[in-house]
């Protein structure tokens, strides 16, 4: 369990680190505040025109909007930070740092990094989802708790395995960077229900870029929408998706030690 | 005023050669920006679907031509991001270009005007491969399309402009992050990149009309997607024209001010 | 004959604000702020004429490339008076600019993607250059530098030593009439050095410009110069011919050896400057240099004989070391 151990003795570190930088705190809380009051600006700005949206009502939406943005802050502080830093560092040969320590390479390069005050972002969203749970009149069953806390950390799971994937392509072509762009760009895609996309947006944000399992399924667990299938189909979807990742890493990896001989 | 000239087809010229050598990067760039437009698109023609096929005056085929030529404008109001200078005071490049007996500031406006014919080169199959997914409705006239390319490059002067005036606040601080949030928030909910502004309520129309967003934003898409009378289209590039004179203004006072500092405690 | 560049009693000094380790520091810091005055500049005067080929000489942090940035009009002087070719600097007027250069050594002006003959386009578009005379200066300097194949070439795929080369070309297509180098050999080769000095002295020859250098380099200064300005502290310590300084001061050259028993006595050879161990530098009279290396190897069993010239820091320590002494 040497693994874990480092593990933890990284994300203290990473914690510390953030101390430091106190006045990050300040920035992230303006930066939440600002994206907080776009986000219920656009959603009221829908909602003065209409009642639904894919039979979805507007404390429905600001339960998506909650999640979503928990589940950003959650991708902001603790996934895309080390795949960045993996993404650097494969293209930069410093990887060998993190290759020759001993414990799992896979497990070290993805818990170095924590932004600590994008957490923020977490706690924001929580009380937005709450603020909208009230308005739904708290009707919620232990289904959909469970449904909910089990979807967050599948999606999170997916999306964590869908960045190594991702970033593990460095090992091979350069211009990663850019495709992690791309990521952010269509994660805003979360930030409403993917129901009301056209079918080909759906497919594709919920097979190929799994922005769907990120948001929309917890979302759906929490709102009580949720069907046992979907919840199989995400949990087949992590195990798949977890697998690749860890495969593609291991053939990275091995291609990576020979190269730089 | 020929040399001025000279040095801005020559830049311009020499911005082409560079940035075709990046069709991929720029490609990349763009395919990313793109998926913002796509997403308000979508939703707000789902709004419309629900509400029997039109919203705020806008059916969903014409919410597919205005986010559509958004996405040309996106492009041409992209500028040098104010978060740059601070990079560029330090590196030294900013006293490079201060020992050429040109104002630093054409360079920008040069370089950035080449890319944009670049740009507008790569973006007409995207747009083709948008048009055929998301089948806009959109019938400009010669007219139209004629204000619409004048509204496009002000727009980009525009911006310079405002985003240049952002960018020197640098000379006196380097905790610029809190301002530059706030003011792209503002530019957000006020130009028309959020949603078209006719959507929005009628005290936040008339607010837009006093900043500089719509008229680096939503007027040239507006201006294309042909709802404007002719009245109003000139009335839009004479605003256009405004805020560029009122900016060059702004700009070249601020910049006096600046570059006092800046000689003063040095690169 | 007027002087093109005349200075009196310049002077730059900045406020640096006072930092000190420790959280109580830093937390009293934020309230109040104390400042210390650091004198990049301290009160230098000189008058260059126009044609010659200065050396401006000074260990880092002298104030050497302060005194440049305020003769290239980048920062303002804290006193004294400054004109350049009857302008003052500070104010950056475009005339003035387009009479002059500035070349630092690591910082580029022309495009990275691009063949330096697009760049060299540029800056005749920025300087107004007449394109009869921007092609006549542009193929001379072409062919004084040997230029022909590597101007098609994006400059990123030019060596170091090159894309000096072209740096230099592209600053003077404009025949500006003072020259400020600031290291423009930096890190480059020998036989690139020379390249660039041969250069920089027909430019001068050709043109009557006015060359204000500065070098780490001797052998830069040596090749170039016939009157040197060394600057230590802020302060001018010497101004002057530079044989007079040369000979004075570059008279000895340092040597050092390993050898397995350095306790012994090495008076014979020359004067010890230093013992690290097995290593040992020695300093020799210039014209005895030879001789006492061939002593050496013959007389004692040394290792890794090297002999170098003097470092310019020691030739200026010793002119600053000379100074005090004249003064008492």
């Amino acid at each position: 369990m040497t693994g874990i151990r480092l593990a933890f003795n990284y994300l203290r570190i990473g914690i510390m680190n953030e101390f430091q930088y106190r006045a990050n705190l300040y920035i992230q809380i303006l930066q939440t505040f600002i994206a907080l009051a776009t986000g219920l600006i656009g959603l009221n700005l829908v909602f003065d025109q209409t009642s639904q949206l894919g039979g979805w009502g507007k404390a429905d939406l600001l339960a998506v909007m909650g999640v979503f943005t928990m589940t950003g802050g959650f991708i902001r502080a603790a996934i895309q930070p080390n795949m960045e830093r993996l993404m650097d560092e494969i293209r930069e040969g410093t990887l060998d740092y993190a290759l020759t320590k001993p414990a799992d390479s896979q497990l070290l390069v993805s818990v170095r990094e924590f932004r600590l005050w994008q957490m923020v972002d977490v706690v924001t969203g929580a009380i937005v989802l709450i603020v909208a749970l009230v308005q739904l009149n708290w009707l919620i069953s232990i289904w959909s708790v469970l449904g909910f806390f089990s979807a967050l950390v599948l999606g999170a799971i997916m999306v964590y395995s869908f960045w190594l994937i991702i970033t593990s392509t460095a090992f091979w072509f350069v211009r990663v960077n850019e495709i992690a762009n791309l990521f952010e760009g269509l994660y805003a895609a979360g930030r409403w229900p993917v129901d009301i996309y056209p079918n080909w947006l759906r497919y594709g944000l919920t097979f190929l870029v799994p922005v769907a399992f990120a948001v929309t399924v917890p979302a759906s667990a929490i709102t009580g929408r949720l069907t046992l299938e979907t919840w199989l189909g995400a949990l087949a979807l992590t195990l798949v998706l977890f697998i690749i990742a860890r495969t593609v890493w291991m053939i990275g990896v091995r291609n990576y030690s020979g190269a730089s001989a | 005023m020929k040399r001025y000239i000279d040095f801005y087809l020559t830049s311009m010229k020499m911005a082409v050669i560079e940035q075709w050598q990046y069709p991929i990067a720029n490609y990349f760039y763009m395919i990313g920006m793109i998926a913002e437009p796509v997403i308000y698109m979508v939703v707000w023609s789902a709004v419309a679907t629900q509400q029997g096929g039109m919203v705020g005056g806008y059916t969903p085929g014409a919410f597919a031509a205005y986010y559509i030529v958004w996405t040309l404008v996106r492009s041409m109001n992209v500028v040098f991001t104010p978060y740059g200078w601070e990079w560029r005071i330090r590196q030294g490049q900013l006293s490079m270009s201060l020992m050429r007996p040109i104002h630093p500031l054409h360079n920008d406006v040069a370089f950035f005007a080449g890319w944009k014919v670049v740009v507008i080169i790569l973006w007409i199959p995207l747009a083709l491969a948008l048009t055929l997914f998301f089948k806009p409705d959109l019938h400009p006239t010669l007219l139209n399309g004629i204000v619409f390319f004048f509204a496009i490059w002000f727009a980009y002067l525009i911006r310079t402009m405002t985003l240049s005036l952002l960018g020197m606040v640098t000379f006196w601080t380097t905790r610029v992050s809190a301002l530059f949030e706030l003011y792209f928030a503002a530019e957000l909910v006020l130009s028309g990149r959020l949603v078209p502004l006719s959507l929005m309520p009628e005290w936040v129309q008339r607010l837009a009309w006093f900043f500089p967003f719509r008229w680096a934003f939503g007027y040239p898409i507006e201006a294309l997607i042909g709802n404007m009378s002719v009245n109003d289209l000139f009335i839009g590039l004479g605003m256009q024209l405004a805020w560029i004179i009122f900016g060059a203004v702004a700009v070249s006072l601020v910049w006096k001010v600046a570059i006092r500092r800046f000689s003063a405690v040095g690169g | 004959m007027p002087s093109v560049i005349s200075i009196s009693k310049l002077a730059k000094h900045y406020q640096v604000p006072e930092r000190e380790a420790g959280l109580k520091a830093a937390a009293k810091g934020l309230f109040k702020r104390t400042y210390k005055t650091v004198k990049a500049v301290d009160g230098i005067s000189f008058d260059i004429q126009p044609g010659e080929v200065v050396g401006f000489l000074g260990p880092n942090g002298a104030g050497k490339t302060t005194t440049l940035k305020m003769l290239s009009g980048l920062l303002h002087p804290t006193s004294g008076e400054l004109s350049v070719l009857s302008y003052e600097p500070a104010k950056r007027n475009h005339d003035y600019l387009r009479q002059i250069t500035l070349v630092m050594g690591n910082r580029n002006q022309l495009s990275w993607d691009l063949p330096a003959l697009d760049s060299f386009d540029l800056q005749r578009a920025i300087y107004g250059i007449p394109t009869e005379e921007f092609k006549r200066t542009r193929d001379e300097f072409i062919e004084l530098l040997d230029l022909k194949e590597l101007v098609q070439k994006p400059v990123r795929n030019l060596s170091l030593g090159e894309r000096m080369k072209m740096e230099i070309v592209g600053a003077l297509l404009h025949k500006p009439k003072i020259l400020f180098l600031d290291e423009p050999t930096l890190g480059l080769d020998v036989t690139m050095q020379k390249r660039i000095r041969s250069f920089i002295a027909e430019y001068n020859k050709r043109y009557g410009a006015t060359v204000l250098l500065t070098s780490h380099y001797m052998a830069d200064v040596e090749a170039l110069c016939k009157r040197v300005i060394v600057i230590h502290h802020g302060q001018l310590l010497f101004d002057g011919d530079l044989t007079a300084l040369v000979q004075k001061f570059s008279a000895f050259k340092t040597v050092a050896f390993d050898i397995d028993n350095p306790n012994q006595d090495f008076s014979q050879y020359g004067d010890v400057v230093s013992i690290d161990g097995l290593h040992v530098t020695l300093r020799v009279a210039k014209e005895k240099t030879s001789a006492v290396t061939t002593r050496l190897l013959s007389d004692l069993a040394v290792d890794d004989l090297t002999v170098e010239a003097t470092p310019i820091e020691d030739v200026i320590e010793s002119v600053f070391s000379v100074k005090k002494e004249a003064m008492e």
